[in-house]
Formats: structure tokens, C-alpha cells, sequence
């Protein structure tokens, strides 16, 4: 692993997007939470969405790996469409691991169990397989000590690490991440980061919402800022957060760092 | 002292009865719990003629008094195959806890956060895989409390066999109280064995309760 103060060069668009998502807009009921959002993903990159709440990042988020259905428009992932029959959503989701703000791990299942069970269940590894697997990445994440502990023994940080390792079981070429610290108590923060810290490092293609902005400008390739369902502005951290053009984005930035 | 030359003398009779009630009693939660589980897969099924039948069964079950559908379905079953009134009162009572058993079912279903199922759904695993794995272990520690509750409305109400001849507890009681003249002995006595029982499944689902809140 290398050292996350390593720079990181963006990768370059060449070939075909991890995740293409064209003309995406999607309502609930009256209320249009996206609005024909286009946004390509490059093999290896990390995009960081942030944005004003009820802006829709969450959303487009979740419209990737199809727990919110499009009402228009299409997300590819590896030039595949997404389609929401039950069969292909299996499929494609093997392959994309997704983090949520409240962690959402598995209470009846010890932490390792956690991170065997996809293994298992899906990928059909045996249990001496998944096992060891699932303890090489809960080492990797620092939780080596932890295996056999319910999550509810367990604090937020090293319950969002277990969740990471969770996803990671699946061999993700694509990691989802929606506001994995939000729910942490302040000092628990910088253990989270710091894993997704060292899995951009490894190549990871990360698409992540978040507020943390220390986080978005020093490991986002790119920065989009989500407003009122769409794009307001997009490109690397130091443009978008220092030098922003739009007057929406110059008032969101200003709230962001009157509230520190 | 007549009360306890009652209990004293009566007990062979009545424990020979009680074996026929918690025998009726565990296969009725059995097969309560297998309808119930079938019905709720239906009810939550996306095909419409699944969840509608669902429906149907559960508001025709939940609206007819249990003893109304044990001659429903002795007397309608009596008619087409031969079966004897303990396999009959094995069905109705059955029939008419599943529709409970169900509801129980859908609630502690329910009382799974949906972030759960959105994680194992997130990870690949397929909605029967989810149900299976994720959902139905957390919901069964939520639903124990009830299902044992429900396990002992089955216990006394197994005794409305007696009305289709079903020689039960209940039965042994009417007998005894019939060859006595004693009505009031026996059917006291008779209470404090549902009593007892009622009792052993409430101290049992305490300890149940306990193993689960351990496991956190």
C-alpha cells in the first residue's frame, strides 16, 4: 500500500468509463430529485459528489447500483446497461460494493460472518475460503483483533471499517460510498478516511458522497458539486473548491466553511 | 377434602387427555407456522393473484369464529374423504392459527430496518437470499415473544376439539364430570392443568427470550 501522501496522478479518460450514467433524472412522485445528469467515471478514479442537502447526491448514488430505478436516462457500468430485472441487478451488483451512512451491517453475525456471508452466499465460496478472506481484509482494515465481535460491541468507525471490508469480500471493481462518516462521532472520522484513504491509493474507482472537504481535496481526482438535481460544477478539488465559477457553488462553499 | 380425592383419583384419566392436547397443540404451531410462512411469501409476492389470494385466506380465517370453521371443515372434509376428528381438528385449528401466526410474521418482518435488506442486496444477494439469511434470522428474535403467546392461545383452544368428538383434556374433563355429577371438581381441576401447562410455556419462552438478548 502506499503512503497516502503519495500524489496521485488522475487517470487519464482513455477507453471506456467504469460508470457512464447518461441523462439521468429521477422523481419522486412531483418532487424531481435529478434532472438529467450526465457523468462518466474513470477506471481508477475517485469522484467525490458533495453538495447541499436534498441536492440529490444520495440519489444518483444509489441510481448506480440500482436501488433507486431512473425514471429516465441510463447508467452503464463497463459499458453494460443497467437493467432492473432481478437476475442482471444480482449480477452486477457482485461487483460493486456500496458503504451507507449507517453502516447497515448484519447484527446476528459476528464481523467476520459479516464479510463471509456475500462470499458464501453469493460467490459460492466455502466457509474455510470466505473465512480466510474475510480475515485478511478485516486485517487490512485494522480489525484484526475484532473478528469475533457483534457489531453491536463494536463503535461506529470500526463498524463502518467492518462494513468496508464487507463490501471489499466481493472483489468490487467499483466502490459506492454514501456519507460513510456522517453518522460518526468526530473523533472516529479520520479512521474511516483513511482506509478509503488507501484504497484510492490501490486504484480503487470510488464514487463517494461526502462533507468532508479535507477528504474530497486530497483524494478526489474530481470534485462534482450537486445542486437542485444537477451539475452545478465539476473538476479537480483545487478548481472546484477554491476557484469556483458559479454563483451557486461560491454560496455552498461559503456556508461549508462559515460552519468550520 | 373432596377437591383432593378429585385431583388425586382423576389424574390418569386427565394425563392420558393431556397427551392428546399438547400433541394437538405442537402439531397445530408446526403446521401453523409452515401455513404461515407460505402466506406471507404470498402476500409479499409481486404477482398480484398471490398477494390477493393472501388477503383473501387471511380475512376469511381471521373472520370466522375458530369453532364455526373446525365443523366447516370436519363436517366438508367428513363429506368427500374419511378422516378422523383428530387429523380435522389438527387442520382447523392449524388453519386458524396460521392466519395469526402470519401476521406475526409480517410484523417482525417488518421490524427489520430496510437499510438491511439494501446492504444484502447491495452485496448481490438475491431477494430469497436476503429473506432467508439477513431478514428472517433478526425478525424471528423480534417475533418469539408472540409466538409463543400465540402457542398458548393455541394450547386452550384446542380444547373446541372436544365439540367434534376429539378425546382431549378438555374431553376427559366433560366425562369425568359427567359420570360424577361433579361438573364444577372437574372443570376446576381441569383449569389448573391448562394452567400448569400455560404456565412451563411462559417460565420456557422467558429463558428463550433471555439466550436471544444475550446474543446481542
Amino acid at each position: 500500500m502506499t503512503s497516502p501522501s503519495t500524489p496521485k496522478t488522475p487517470p487519464v479518460p482513455t477507453g471506456q468509463p467504469r460508470v457512464s450514467i447518461k441523462g439521468a433524472s429521477k422523481s419522486f412522485g412531483d418532487s424531481v430529485v435529478l434532472n438529467g445528469i450526465d457523468l462518466d467515471v474513470q477506471v481508477g478514479e475517485v469522484a467525490v459528489l458533495i453538495g447541499p442537502s436534498g441536492a440529490g447526491k444520495s440519489t444518483l448514488l444509489r441510481c448506480i447500483n440500482g436501488l433507486e430505478r431512473l425514471t429516465a436516462g441510463s447508467v452503464e457500468i463497463d459499458g453494460v446497461r443497467l437493467q432492473y430485472r432481478e437476475a442482471a441487478l444480482n449480477r452486477m451488483r457482485e461487483h460493486v460494493g456500496m458503504v451507507f451512512q449507517s453502516f447497515n451491517l448484519f447484527p446476528h453475525l459476528t464481523a467476520i460472518e459479516n464479510v463471509m456471508m456475500a462470499q458464501m452466499s453469493v460467490s459460492k465460496r466455502s466457509s474455510a475460503d470466505a473465512r480466510e478472506r474475510a480475515s485478511a481484509l478485516l486485517a487490512r482494515v485494522g480489525l484484526e483483533e475484532k473478528t469475533e465481535s457483534y457489531p453491536s460491541a463494536l463503535s461506529g468507525g470500526q463498524q463502518q471499517r467492518v462494513a468496508i471490508a464487507r463490501a471489499l469480500a466481493m472483489s468490487p471493481k467499483l466502490m459506492l460510498f454514501d456519507e460513510p462518516t456522517s453518522a460518526l462521532d468526530p473523533e472516529l472520522v479520520g479512521e474511516v478516511l483513511q482506509v478509503m484513504r488507501e484504497l484510492a491509493d490501490d486504484g480503487m474507482t470510488m464514487v463517494v458522497v461526502t462533507h468532508e472537504m479535507r477528504f474530497a481535496r486530497q483524494v478526489a481526482d474530481r470534485v462534482i458539486l450537486l445542486a437542485d438535481g444537477g451539475i452545478v460544477e465539476e473538476g479537480p478539488p483545487e478548481k472546484v473548491l477554491d476557484n469556483p465559477e458559479s454563483d451557486r457553488a461560491k454560496a455552498f462553499l461559503r456556508q461549508i466553511e462559515s460552519n468550520g | 377434602m373432596e377437591f383432593l380425592d378429585a385431583l388425586a383419583t382423576s389424574w390418569p384419566t386427565l394425563l392420558k387427555g393431556l397427551q392428546v392436547t399438547l400433541l394437538l397443540t405442537f402439531l397445530t404451531l408446526f403446521f401453523s407456522v409452515i401455513l404461515a410462512a407460505i402466506i406471507v411469501a404470498l402476500k409479499m409476492s409481486k404477482v398480484r393473484a398471490f398477494s390477493a389470494f393472501a388477503t383473501v385466506y387471511l380475512a376469511v380465517v381471521r373472520g370466522v369464529p375458530l369453532i364455526a370453521l373446525l365443523f366447516v371443515i370436519y363436517f366438508g372434509i367428513v363429506s368427500i374423504v374419511k378422516v378422523d376428528a383428530f387429523t380435522a381438528a389438527t387442520i382447523g385449528l392449524s388453519v386458524h392459527s396460521s392466519a395469526y401466526v402470519a401476521e406475526i410474521f409480517r410484523s417482525g418482518i417488518n421490524s427489520v430496518h430496510s437499510g438491511q435488506v439494501e446492504a444484502s442486496r447491495s452485496l448481490g444477494m438475491s431477494r430469497a437470499a436476503t429473506m432467508i439469511r439477513v431478514v428472517a434470522p433478526q425478525a424471528l428474535r423480534v417475533v418469539i415473544p408472540a409466538l409463543v403467546n400465540q402457542a398458548i392461545i393455541s394450547l386452550k383452544d384446542s380444547a373446541v376439539a372436544s365439540f367434534i368428538t376429539v378425546d382431549e383434556l378438555f374431553m376427559s374433563a366433560q366425562r369425568l364430570s359427567a359420570a360424577t355429577f361433579q361438573p364444577l371438581t372437574y372443570y376446576a381441576i381441569v383449569s389448573l392443568y391448562y394452567l400448569a401447562v400455560v404456565g412451563v410455556m411462559t417460565y420456557l419462552s422467558g429463558r428463550v427470550e433471555r439466550y436471544f438478548k444475550k446474543r446481542g
